[in-house]
C-alpha cells in the first residue's frame, strides 16, 4: 500500500475536479479516483483520445476547460481512472494488528467488542477495483475523504420498461458526446427535466427522427416565470440555450406535448412504441392513452444523488423530494456527520454543475484548512458566493421540475417490474405488504422480496419499494425509510478482497 | 445533417474520426469497431440484441454511467463487467450473461 | 387500563417468531413484540446454515473446549428433526435444504482435527463420517485438490434466512396472534401471578406507552438478552459477535452443499437463488459505548483483514469463486456465552419469565422455542436441558458479587 494521501476524492466531474484542485494549491497531496476513463464527470464527458480531434466541452460552462486542464496538470493531484471506489473504512488507531475483535471470544475471553470507538482521526482506507489493471486493485489511505460521486438518471418504473431500447436521457447523451454513438433511430422522449429537451435537440441533430417528446408538467404558469426571472442573471447563458433547443425541435416538426406521461412501453423483445396519455397537473393520467411507434423510449425525470458510499459509512441522510431523494446531511463546510468524510456536487442535493463545482471548490478549501493549510479567506468567502449565486438557479430549477413521485408510481401496474435485476413485481411487492402488516420499511420489503439485493444495489428500486411501503401504511416516504447500502457499493469479483491484502505473503 | 452508419431501429456509429479498427468477440462471434470505443458501444452498433438476460429476458444497457449493471458481460472471464465502462481492446473475449 | 395475554414474546428474530407460531398453535393467546421490524437483526443477517457438526469457533481453542462445545449437541439432533419438518407443519416454505455438509482440512494437523471431531460427535450419535480428498471431490467437483479430507454429515443444509422468521410470524399472525412492530419492551415486573410489560410503541406521530400482561413472557431478543436481564436485575451474560457474510450475485448452481473449515474460519453455501453466500464468523468491529460497553445499537464497521480472510479461505477451497461477483457484505452481530453453551431455560429467580439463546441460534432456533414452551406448561422437554441453565451464571456472579 503507498503511503497515505492528505485528502481522496472519489469522483472527477466539476464537484471532485475543483475540490481537487482548491486542496492542491492550497499545498493538500491529492488522489481523485473516477471509475470513467476521464476526468469530466457526466457533464463534460468528451469523446476517448483514441478518436483524435479536438476536445468538444457543452458551451453553457465557459470555466470547465480550464478547470480540467489545470487539474490535470497540477503536479499535487494524482489520477486513477477507471477504477471503483468499492468502499471506504474508517482506520481506527490498532487496525494495523490483523483481526480486531476477536470473533471465536473462546472460553475465558471476556469480550468480543474492540476499544477502537470515537472518530476515525487515523483516517481512511479507500478500497479500489479495476478489472482491466490489477495494478489499480487494492487499497488507499487518506486522512481525508470527499465524496463527489454525482448523479444518476431518476429510475421511473413503467410497464415495459425493462425492454431493450428504454434508455436514460443520461445514457443517451453520454454516447452521443463520448461515442459519437446515436442509439436509435426512431425516438420518443420522455421527462420532466430540462436535459430531456437537450437530448433530444442533440438527437436530431445526429439524425434521429423524433416521434414525440412528452413532458409531465404543463407549460409554466406566468407566475412561476415570474418569480423564475431574479434567478436568471448569471445563468442567461443556459436558459438561451433550452430556448434553442425548444426553437430548433419545433422547427424540425418536433412534437412536444405538455402535460403527458407514458403508460407503457410496448415490443417484443425490444421497443417497438410507446403509449401516451394526457394527465392532469398532477401529473395523473386522465385521457385515454395512444400509441406512438419508435424504437426507443428516452426518460428523464430528474436525477438521484448517488449516495451509496456515504451510506456505506454511515453518514446520516435526508429525505428531499425536490433535491433528489435522499441526500447526504452536511454542515457549512460541506463535512457530513462522519469526521472526515466531505461531500461535495450532487450527493448534496442535485443542483447542477454550477453549483457542483463551487461545492467543490469550498469543500477542496475547508479540507485544505482543517489539514492545517493557509487558506485565505478570501478565498472562502468567492466560493461561498458562487454556490449562493448558483443555488438561486438551482432552487428555482428544482421548484419548477420537482418531479410528482407518487403519480409516476402510480404509472407502475402489478405486473411491471420495480426491481429490475431480481424481477421483483409490484404486485410482489404490495401483496408482502398486504400480508405483513407488522412490515413498514423498505429495507424489510428488501429482505423479504429480493428487491434491491440485485447488482446495482438498490439503486433503481429503492424510491418505488419506498413509495409503495409509504403509500400502504399512510406514512411520507422518508419514514419508509432507504436502503443500507454496503461494502461492496459496486459488485467486484471475490478476488478483489483478497487484493486488499497489505502484501500477498499476509493472505492466510 | 450527417448521415449515420446504418438505420432501421438499431443504434448507428455517427461520422467521426475514430480510433485504429479492431475486432472483439461476442459469444465468439467477431465484432469489429474501433479503439477507444467502449464494449457497450461496440454491441449496440453491431445490434447485439441482449447484453444478459434476467429471466429470459433480454436487457441492454439503461444508464451508460456505471449505475445500473445492466450491462454486465463476462469479459476476458470476469463475469458482471459493466460494457459501458469497458474500453475495447483487440481480441476481447466478451460472452453475454444469462441471470 | 392493560391488555391481557398468556403469553408475551420480546424480540422479532427467528426464535421470536418460532415461539409466537407455536404457542399459538398451542391456542394460547400471544403477543409477539419487536422494537424494529421483523427479521432485522441476526436472523435475518445469518448465513443460514443449518449445522450439526461441531464448528472451527469450537475446535480452535484445543480439546477441552470441543468437549464442552458438543454437550449441545443433543439440541443439535433434535433441530435437525425440527427443520425437517418445519415447513410442512407450517404450510409455508422456509427455504430448507439439508443436502449435506463439509467440514474441510487442508493440512495433516486439521485432518487430525477432524479425526478426532468425528469420533467425538459419532459417540453424541450424529451421522458424520470422515473422507479422504478424493472421495470428497467424487461427491463435490468444484473443492480443490489442495483438500485432504472432509467430514461429511448428510444432515447438514440451509435455510432461507429471508423468509424463515417472517413466514414463522405469518403463520402466528393466522392463528390470531398479535405481531407488534417498532414496539420495544423498556421494563417487566412482577404482576399478580403473572408480569406486566411496559413497551413504548413509535411512529412518525411520535411514542405511545403500552402496559400489557401475561402469564409468561419469552425473552427472544438476542444479543440484547443481558440488557433485558438487567431490566429484571438478574444477571444472563452474553457476548456479543459482531460478524461479517458476503453473498455473490447469481449463478448457475455449483454447491449443493454447506462448506465449512477445520482449519480457518469458512461457511460457504449456494441458496435456492443461486448466490452463493460466504461467511464463518470473520470479525467485524464492534464500536463501544461511552461507558466501555459494546454499543449494541451502532453499527459495526468491516475489517479489512477479515475481507481478505474470507475471500482467500473461500477461493482457497473453492476456487471457482475467485471470479463471482460479490454483491454485499454485511455485518451481523450475534451471542456467544462464556462457556460457549447455549443459555435455556427458566430466568433464575423470576418464575413465569423464560429466555433463550447463544450460538447456532438459526439452527437451534425451532428447538429451543420448542423446549421453552414445554417447560413454560411443566411439561418434561424432549431433551435433557440442564447444561444450558441460566442459573449457572447466576451463581457464577452472586459469588463475584
Ligand atoms: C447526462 C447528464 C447530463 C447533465 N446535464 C446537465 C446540464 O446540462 N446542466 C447541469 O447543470 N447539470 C447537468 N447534469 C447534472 C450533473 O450531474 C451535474 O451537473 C454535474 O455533472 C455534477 O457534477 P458532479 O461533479 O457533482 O458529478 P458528476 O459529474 O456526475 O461526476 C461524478 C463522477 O463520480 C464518479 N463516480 C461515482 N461513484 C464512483 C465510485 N464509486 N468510484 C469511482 N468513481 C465514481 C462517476 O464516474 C462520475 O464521473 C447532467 C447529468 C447527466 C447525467
Ligand atoms: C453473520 C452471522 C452469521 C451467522 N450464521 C449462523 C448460521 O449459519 N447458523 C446458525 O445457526 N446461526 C448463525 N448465526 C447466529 C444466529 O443468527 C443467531 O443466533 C440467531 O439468529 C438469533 O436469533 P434470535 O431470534 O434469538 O435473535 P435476533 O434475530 O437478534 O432477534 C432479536 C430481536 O429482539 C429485538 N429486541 C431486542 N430488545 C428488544 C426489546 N427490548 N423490545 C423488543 N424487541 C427487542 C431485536 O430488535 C431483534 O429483532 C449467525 C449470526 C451472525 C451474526
Ligand atoms: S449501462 Fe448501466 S452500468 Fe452500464
Amino acid at each position: 500500500m503507498s503511503a497515505a494521501h492528505d485528502l481522496v476524492v472519489v469522483g472527477a466531474g466539476p464537484a471532485g475536479a475543483a475540490a481537487a484542485l482548491a486542496a492542491a494549491d492550497a499545498g493538500l497531496d491529492v488522489l481523485v479516483v473516477d471509475e470513467q476513463r476521464a476526468a469530466g464527470g457526466q457533464i463534460l464527458r468528451t469523446t476517448p483520445p483514441e478518436f483524435g480531434g479536438r476536445r468538444k466541452l457543452p458551451t453553457g460552462y465557459p470555466w470547465a476547460g480550464e478547470l480540467l486542464d489545470r487539474a490535470r496538470s497540477h503536479p499535487g493531484i494524482a489520477w486513477r481512472h477507471g477504477a471503483t471506489v468499492f468502499g471506504i473504512l474508517p482506520v481506527t488507531a490498532d487496525a494495523s494488528s490483523a483481526g480486531g475483535a476477536d470473533a471465536s471470544a473462546g472460553p475465558g475471553s471476556a469480550d468480543g467488542a474492540d476499544a477502537s470507538a470515537g472518530p476515525a482521526s487515523a483516517g481512511f482506507d479507500v478500497l479500489t477495483s479495476d478489472p482491466a489493471d490489477p495494478a489499480g486493485s487494492g487499497r488507499v489511505r487518506a486522512r481525508r475523504v470527499l465524496i463527489a460521486s454525482g448523479a444518476y438518471d431518476m429510475p421511473v418504473a413503467i410497464p415495459g420498461w425493462t425492454l431493450p431500447g428504454v434508455m436514460m436521457a443520461g445514457a443517451v447523451q453520454g454516447f452521443l458526446k463520448s461515442q459519437r454513438l446515436r442509439v436509435a433511430d426512431r425516438v420518443v422522449l420522455a421527462g420532466s427535466h430540462p436535459l430531456l429537451l437537450i437530448v433530444a435537440d442533440q438527437l436530431l441533430a445526429a439524425g434521429a427522427r423524433i416521434e414525440e417528446v412528452a413532458i409531465a408538467r404543463g407549460i409554466p404558469s406566468p407566475v412561476e416565470l415570474l418569480r423564475a426571472l431574479p434567478a436568471v442573471p448569471g445563468h442567461v447563458r443556459l436558459l438561451g440555450e433550452l430556448a434553442g433547443c425548444v426553437l430548433r425541435l419545433l422547427r424540425a416538426g418536433v412534437r412536444i406535448s405538455t402535460g403527458t406521461v407514458p403508460t407503457e412501453v410496448l415490443g417484443d423483445g425490444r421497443v417497438q412504441g410507446v403509449r401516451l396519455a394526457r394527465a392532469d397537473r398532477g401529473w395523473r393520467q386522465t385521457g385515454p392513452a395512444r400509441t406512438v411507434e419508435a424504437d426507443a423510449l428516452v426518460l428523464g425525470y430528474g436525477f438521484h444523488p448517488s449516495t451509496e458510499l456515504a451510506r456505506q459509512l454511515g453518514c446520516a441522510l435526508d429525505w428531499d423530494s425536490a433535491q433528489g431523494g435522499w441526500i447526504v446531511r452536511h454542515d457549512a463546510q460541506l463535512e457530513t456527520t462522519v469526521p472526515g468524510v466531505h461531500v461535495a456536487g450532487e450527493p448534496s442535493g442535485v443542483a447542477g454543475a454550477e453549483q457542483s463545482r463551487a461545492e467543490g471548490e469550498l469543500a477542496g478549501l475547508t479540507i485544505a484548512a482543517a489539514l492545517g493549510r493557509p487558506v485565505p479567506e478570501r478565498a472562502l468567502a468567492g466560493a461561498r458566493r458562487r454556490i449562493r449565486s448558483a443555488s438561486r438557479f438551482s432552487g428555482v430549477v428544482q421548484r419548477m421540475f420537482a418531479p410528482r413521485r407518487e403519480a409516476l408510481l402510480e404509472l407502475a401496474t402489478p405486473a411491471t417490474e420495480i426491481c429490475r435485476c431480481e424481477t421483483v413485481t409490484r404486485s410482489t411487492i404490495d401483496g408482502f405488504l398486504d400480508e405483513n402488516p407488522f412490515a413498514g420499511t423498505a429495507d424489510a420489503v428488501k429482505l423479504a422480496c429480493r428487491s434491491g439485493m440485485g447488482p446495482c444495489q438498490g439503486r433503481y428500486c429503492e424510491s418505488a419499494v419506498a413509495g409503495l411501503v409509504a403509500k400502504a401504511r399512510g406514512t411520507g416516504v422518508g419514514e419508509a425509510g432507504r436502503f443500507a447500502a454496503h461494502i461492496p457499493v459496486k459488485p467486484v469479483p471475490l478476488q478483489a478482497y483478497v487484493a486488499l491484502a497489505d502484501d500477498p505473503a499476509e493472505v492466510p | 445533417m450527417p448521415d449515420a452508419e446504418a438505420t432501421s431501429g438499431r443504434a448507428a456509429r455517427l461520422p467521426s474520426e475514430r480510433g485504429e479498427p479492431a475486432e472483439i468477440t461476442v459469444d465468439g462471434r467477431p465484432v469489429g469497431c474501433f479503439a477507444g470505443e467502449t464494449v457497450a458501444t461496440a454491441m449496440l452498433a453491431a445490434g447485439v440484441p441482449a447484453f444478459s438476460h434476467r429471466n429470459g429476458e433480454p436487457r441492454i444497457p439503461l444508464c451508460n454511467m456505471g449505475t445500473c449493471f445492466e450491462c454486465g458481460v463476462t469479459v476476458d472471464g470476469v463475469p458482471l463487467t459493466r460494457a459501458c465502462l469497458t474500453t475495447v481492446r483487440d481480441g476481447m473475449r466478451v460472452e453475454t450473461s444469462e441471470r | 387500563m392493560s391488555e391481557r395475554y398468556d403469553s408475551i414474546v420480546v424480540g422479532g428474530g427467528l426464535l421470536g417468531a418460532a415461539l409466537a407460531w407455536m404457542l399459538a398453535r398451542e391456542g394460547a393467546r400471544v403477543a409477539l413484540l419487536e422494537r424494529d421490524q421483523l427479521n432485522q437483526h441476526a436472523s435475518g443477517q445469518n448465513a443460514g446454515s443449518l449445522h450439526f457438526q461441531l464448528e472451527y469457533r469450537m475446535v480452535e481453542h484445543g480439546w477441552e473446549s470441543a468437549r464442552t462445545a458438543a454437550e449441545a449437541m443433543p439440541l443439535h439432533l433434535e433441530a435437525a428433526r425440527e427443520w425437517a419438518a418445519l415447513g410442512d407443519e407450517l404450510g409455508e416454505s422456509l427455504g430448507v435444504a439439508q443436502q449435506g455438509g463439509f467440514m474441510l482440512a487442508e493440512t495433516a494437523e486439521q485432518v487430525e482435527v477432524l479425526r478426532r471431531k468425528t469420533a467425538l460427535e459419532q459417540e453424541w450419535g450424529l451421522d458424520v463420517r470422515l473422507l479422504d480428498g478424493d472421495e470428497a471431490r467424487r461427491l463435490a467437483p468444484y473443492l480443490s485438490d489442495s483438500v485432504l479430507a472432509a467430514a461429511f454429515c448428510p444432515l447438514e443444509g440451509k435455510a432461507d434466512t429471508r423468509i424463515a422468521g417472517p413466514a414463522l410470524a405469518r403463520g402466528a399472525l393466522r392463528l390470531g396472534a398479535e405481531v407488534r412492530t417498532r414496539t420495544e419492551v423498556v421494563d417487566l415486573v412482577p404482576a399478580g401471578s403473572g408480569w406486566a410489560v411496559h413497551a413504548v410503541e413509535r411512529s412518525e406521530a411520535g411514542e405511545r406507552r403500552l402496559r400489557l400482561e401475561a402469564d409468561t413472557v419469552m425473552l427472544a431478543a438476542g444479543v440484547w438478552t443481558t440488557r433485558l436481564g438487567q431490566l429484571l436485575d438478574v444477571s444472563l451474560p452474553t457476548i456479543p459477535l459482531a460478524l461479517m457474510m458476503s453473498v455473490s450475485a447469481p449463478t448457475a448452481p455449483f454447491v449443493p452443499h454447506l462448506v465449512q473449515h477445520a482449519g480457518t474460519k469458512l461457511s460457504l453455501k449456494q441458496t435456492g437463488n443461486g448466490t452463493v453466500l460466504i461467511g464463518g464468523g470473520w470479525p467485524a468491529r464492534l464500536p463501544l459505548a461511552a461507558d466501555g460497553t459494546p454499543d449494541l445499537d451502532s453499527r459495526p464497521t468491516l475489517l479489512q483483514s477479515s475481507l481478505v480472510g474470507n475471500a482467500a479461505a473461500a477461493i482457497g477451497v473453492v476456487p471457482r469463486t475467485a471470479s463471482l461477483p460479490i454483491v454485499r457484505s454485511w455485518v451481523g452481530t450475534t451471542t456467544v456465552t462464556p462457556d460457549q453453551l447455549p443459555l435455556v431455560g427458566q430466568v433464575p429467580g423470576r418464575p413465569g419469565v423464560f429466555v433463550a439463546t447463544g450460538g447456532s441460534a438459526f439452527t437451534l432456533g425451532p428447538s429451543f422455542a420448542r423446549s421453552l414452551i414445554a417447560l413454560a406448561d411443566g411439561r418434561p422437554p424432549g431433551i435433557d436441558l440442564h447444561p444450558y441453565d441460566p442459573a449457572r451464571f447466576e451463581r457464577l456472579s452472586h459469588a463475584r458479587r
